[in-house]
C-alpha cells in the first residue's frame, strides 16, 4: 500500500505528486478509522464475556455454600441446594463422553486415515452439518427414539442426545489434527513393515495426542452446558438420581433454566450459584486444554 | 436427611405413645407388642387408607404449574413418611401434563384445565384417564406500578387491558374505578402466558364471560391468539416477568402472587362487590358450585360464582391417572400417595394459598380412586 503513492509519484507530474499526498492523507485518515472500528468490534466481542464473567462470579460466589453443594432442593426454595444437578450433569456427560469419545475419535481416525476421498467428504459434510443442528431438534430425536418408545424420561435418552452433540465436534477436530500429522512419519512407520493400523495406533495418535484431547474437552464442555437436549429426555429431576438411568435427572442448566424464572428470591440465588458452577467447570476444562497445548508447545 | 429425620422422629413418637398406651392397659409390655404398632403407623397414613408398596419405587409426574409449589410441599412430606417410593414432579405446564399422559411418559399428569373430548380421543386405544381433583385456586391479576398499593379491576375493564384496548395506565376507565388512587401514564405491559396452560383456560374462561370482545376475538382455551403482550413459560414466568418490568400486568395462581411479593387487584364478583382473591373467596366460590359438580370430574373453572365474599376466578386443578394401571406396584405407590394428598395433604392448602376440596367433591374424589385397577383388579378395594 504505502510503495503506491511513491512510485505514481515518480512517474507522472507534480500534480500527480499532489494527489498522491492527499490521498495518502486520506489513507491514513481511512486506516486510522477503521482501526478504530476494528478496534470497537474487537471489544463488543470481548466485553460480553467480561460482563458474564463479572455478574456470574458476583451473583454465584454469593450463593455458592456448603448446603449448594451438598444437599437436594427443598420446596419453595427453603434452604436445599443442587446436589440433585450437579450429580445428573457428571453422570450424564460422564456416560455420553463414555460412548462419544471413542466413536469421535474412531470417526475421525477412518476420515484422516482410511477413507476414500469421496467418503471422506461425505462424512466430513454430515459431521458438519449435524455440528449446526439445533441441539432441541436432536432433543426431539431422543425423544422420540428414547423416551416415547419406552414411556418414561430417562437419563439415558439424555446423554445419548449429549452423545450426539459431542460426535461431530471430536471427528471434526480429531480428523483435523491427525491431517496435520506429517506423512513421512506414516511412511517411516509403514517402512519398518508395522501394519498400517499399528501405525495409527502408536504413531499419528500419539504424535496428535493434545490437539485430539482438546477436541474431547471442548465437547465435552459444550455437552455440559446445553439445556435443550434434556428437556425432552431427562426432563430434570428434584430426586438426587445415582446411577438410575431409567429415571429422570437433573442437569446443570436445567437447575439454572428452572430457577432463574422462578419469582422466588431464594430460587433465583440457587441458579446463580449453580451458573457459577457450571461456568468454573466449563473455564476449568477450557484451561486445561490451553495448558496442556502451552505446556506442550513449551516442551 | 433432613428430609427422613422428621418421620423417623413422628414414627418414633407414634411408636412410643402406642407403648406407653400399652405399658397403662395391659401388665407388661413384650416386645412384641412394640414392633407392632410401629408396623401399623407405617403402613396407614389415615383409617382405612391404602396401603403404600414396600419396596422401592419410583414415580415420575409433570403438568401444571398451577399446583406446583402445593405438589412440591406434598411430595416432600409423602417421602419423609415412605422413603422407599421416590416421587417426582416437574412443573412444565397443563398443556404438557396431558401431552406426556397421553404419550404414557409419566406415571401421573396434571393439569388444571380438564381433558377435551378431542383429548381424550387421542388416548392410547382402550384407555381412560381420571381426573383427580386435589386442590382448588384463584387466577389473580398481579401488576407491577411502584407507588400504587391498592387496584381494583372489573370483568370488562380487565377484558379491555388484555385486548389492548386500554393502553395507559391512567386510562379513565381504570381511573373511575380507582378514584381514591394516584395512576401513572405508563404504558401497561401484558404478559401472558407462552404455554398451554390451564391458569390460561381459567382466565380467558372469565374474560369471555365478561367480554363478548373477548369471546369473538380472542376466545377462550389452554392457549389463545394474544392481541397484544408478552409471553412468559410457566406461572413462575408470568411472576417473574411482572416482577421485572414496572407498568406490567399479568394473571397467576394466587400461590406465585404471594411468593413473588406481587401486588395482586381486587377484582368485582357477582354480588358487585371489590374482592381480593383469598383461599376463603376461592372456598366460597368451591361451596356454591359443590351442586354442579360434574360426574366425569370435568369442572369448567368456577367464574363469577355467587356471593359477596366469592372471588371471581377459582378453579380445580386435576391429577391426571390411568384408570388401569400397568405396573401393579407403581399403581399402589400412585393410590396410596393421592389419597395421603387428598386427606391429610388438604392441610397444607390454605397456608401455600389453594383451597381445600369441598368435603363433597373430596369425598367424590377418594369414591373415584377406588376405582383404580391393575390387570382388572382393584388396587384399593
Amino acid at each position: 500500500m504505502s510503495a503506491t503513492p511513491g512510485t505514481l509519484a515518480g512517474s507522472r507530474a507534480p500534480f500527480a505528486e499532489r494527489l498522491a499526498a492527499v490521498r495518502g492523507s486520506r489513507r491514513r485518515v481511512v486506516d486510522r478509522v477503521m482501526r478504530t472500528v476494528a478496534l470497537a468490534a474487537a471489544l463488543v466481542c470481548v466485553l460480553p464475556l467480561a460482563a458474564i464473567l463479572l455478574f456470574v462470579v458476583i451473583k454465584g460466589a454469593a450463593a455458592l455454600n456448603l448446603d449448594l453443594l451438598t444437599k437436594p432442593p427443598k420446596a419453595l426454595g427453603t434452604g436445599g441446594g443442587a446436589l440433585n444437578a450437579i450429580l445428573g450433569s457428571l453422570q450424564m456427560v460422564a456416560v455420553a463422553a463414555l460412548v462419544a469419545v471413542p466413536v469421535g475419535i474412531l470417526g475421525g481416525v477412518y476420515v484422516s486415515e482410511f477413507a476414500s476421498r469421496r467418503s471422506a467428504r461425505a462424512v466430513r459434510f454430515a459431521a458438519d452439518v449435524m455440528v449446526g443442528v439445533p441441539s432441541i431438534l436432536i432433543g426431539i430425536v431422543a425423544y422420540t427414539l428414547l423416551v416415547v418408545p419406552f414411556k418414561q424420561f430417562n437419563a439415558a435418552a439424555g446423554s445419548v442426545a449429549l452423545a450426539l452433540i459431542m460426535v461431530p465436534v471430536i471427528v471434526r477436530t480429531t480428523e483435523e489434527i491427525l491431517r496435520l500429522v506429517p506423512h513421512e512419519i506414516r511412511e517411516a512407520g509403514l517402512a519398518l513393515g508395522v501394519p498400517t493400523w499399528r501405525v495409527v495406533l502408536s504413531v499419528v495418535l500419539p504424535a496428535g495426542r493434545t490437539g485430539v484431547l482438546t477436541g474431547v474437552m471442548l465437547a465435552v464442555a459444550r455437552a455440559a452446558g446445553e439445556t435443550a437436549p434434556l428437556l425432552f429426555t431427562a426432563l430434570g429431576s428434584r430426586l438426587v438420581n445415582v446411577g438410575q438411568f431409567g429415571q429422570p435427572m437433573d442437569a446443570l442448566p436445567l437447575f439454572i433454566y428452572n430457577g432463574a424464572r422462578q419469582p422466588i428470591a431464594a430460587l433465583n440465588d440457587q441458579a446463580w450459584g449453580a451458573a457459577l458452577l457450571l461456568l468454573l467447570f466449563v473455564l476449568g476444562v477450557n484451561v486445561a486444554v490451553r495448558a496442556r497445548s502451552w505446556g506442550r508447545r513449551a516442551g | 436427611m433432613i428430609i427422613t429425620s422428621p418421620g423417623r422422629l413422628s414414627a418414633l413418637a407414634l411408636a412410643a405413645a402406642f407403648a406407653v398406651g400399652a405399658c397403662s392397659g395391659s401388665a407388661s409390655p413384650s416386645p412384641a407388642a412394640s414392633t407392632a404398632p410401629g408396623a401399623s403407623a407405617a403402613a396407614s397414613p389415615g383409617l382405612g387408607g391404602p396401603a403404600a408398596p414396600s419396596g422401592d419405587v419410583s414415580l415420575a409426574g409433570a403438568g401444571a404449574t398451577f399446583p406446583g409449589p402445593l405438589y412440591q410441599v406434598w411430595v416432600e412430606k409423602y417421602a419423609a413418611a415412605h422413603p422407599n417410593v421416590k416421587i417426582d414432579y416437574q412443573a412444565i405446564g397443563s398443556g404438557g401434563g396431558i401431552k406426556n399422559i397421553t404419550a404414557q411418559t409419566v406415571a401421573f399428569g396434571a393439569s388444571d384445565a380438564t381433558m377435551k373430548d378431542a383429548e381424550i380421543a387421542a388416548l392410547p386405544a382402550g384407555t381412560k384417564i381420571l381426573h383427580i381433583p386435589t386442590a382448588l385456586g384463584a387466577v389473580v391479576f398481579i401488576y407491577n406500578l411502584p407507588g400504587v398499593t391498592e387496584l381494583n379491576l372489573d370483568g370488562p375493564t380487565a377484558a379491555d387491558i388484555f385486548l389492548g384496548t386500554i393502553k395507559k395506565w391512567n386510562d379513565p376507565k381504570i381511573a373511575a374505578l380507582n378514584s381514591s388512587a394516584t395512576l401513572p401514564g405508563a404504558d401497561i405491559v401484558v404478559v401472558h402466558r407462552s404455554d398451554g396452560s390451564g391458569t390460561t383456560n381459567a382466565f380467558t374462561t372469565y374474560l369471555g364471560a365478561v367480554s363478548d370482545g373477548w369471546k369473538n376475538g380472542p376466545g377462550v382455551g389452554k392457549e389463545v391468539n394474544w392481541p397484544t403482550g408478552i409471553g412468559a413459560k410457566g406461572n413462575d414466568g408470568v411472576a417473574g416477568g411482572v416482577k421485572q418490568t414496572p407498568g406490567a400486568i399479568g394473571y397467576v395462581e394466587l400461590n406465585y402472587a404471594t411468593q413473588a411479593a406481587l401486588a395482586t387487584a381486587k377484582l368485582k364478583n357477582a354480588d358487585g362487590a371489590f374482592v381480593a382473591a383469598s383461599v376463603d373467596g376461592v372456598t366460597a366460590a368451591a361451596d356454591a358450585s359443590v351442586a354442579t359438580f360434574p360426574a366425569d370430574f370435568r369442572a369448567a373453572p368456577i367464574i363469577n360464582g355467587a356471593g359477596a365474599a366469592t372471588y371471581p376466578i377459582a378453579a380445580y386443578t386435576y391429577l391426571l391417572v390411568y384408570a388401569d394401571q400397568k405396573d401393579q406396584v407403581k399403581g399402589q405407590a400412585l393410590v396410596s400417595f393421592v389419597y395421603w394428598a387428598l386427606t391429610d395433604g388438604q392441610a397444607d392448602e390454605a397456608g401455600l394459598g389453594y383451597a381445600p376440596l369441598p368435603k363433597a367433591v373430596q369425598d367424590k374424589a377418594l369414591a373415584e380412586l377406588h376405582t383404580i385397577t391393575s390387570g382388572g383388579t382393584p388396587i384399593w378395594p
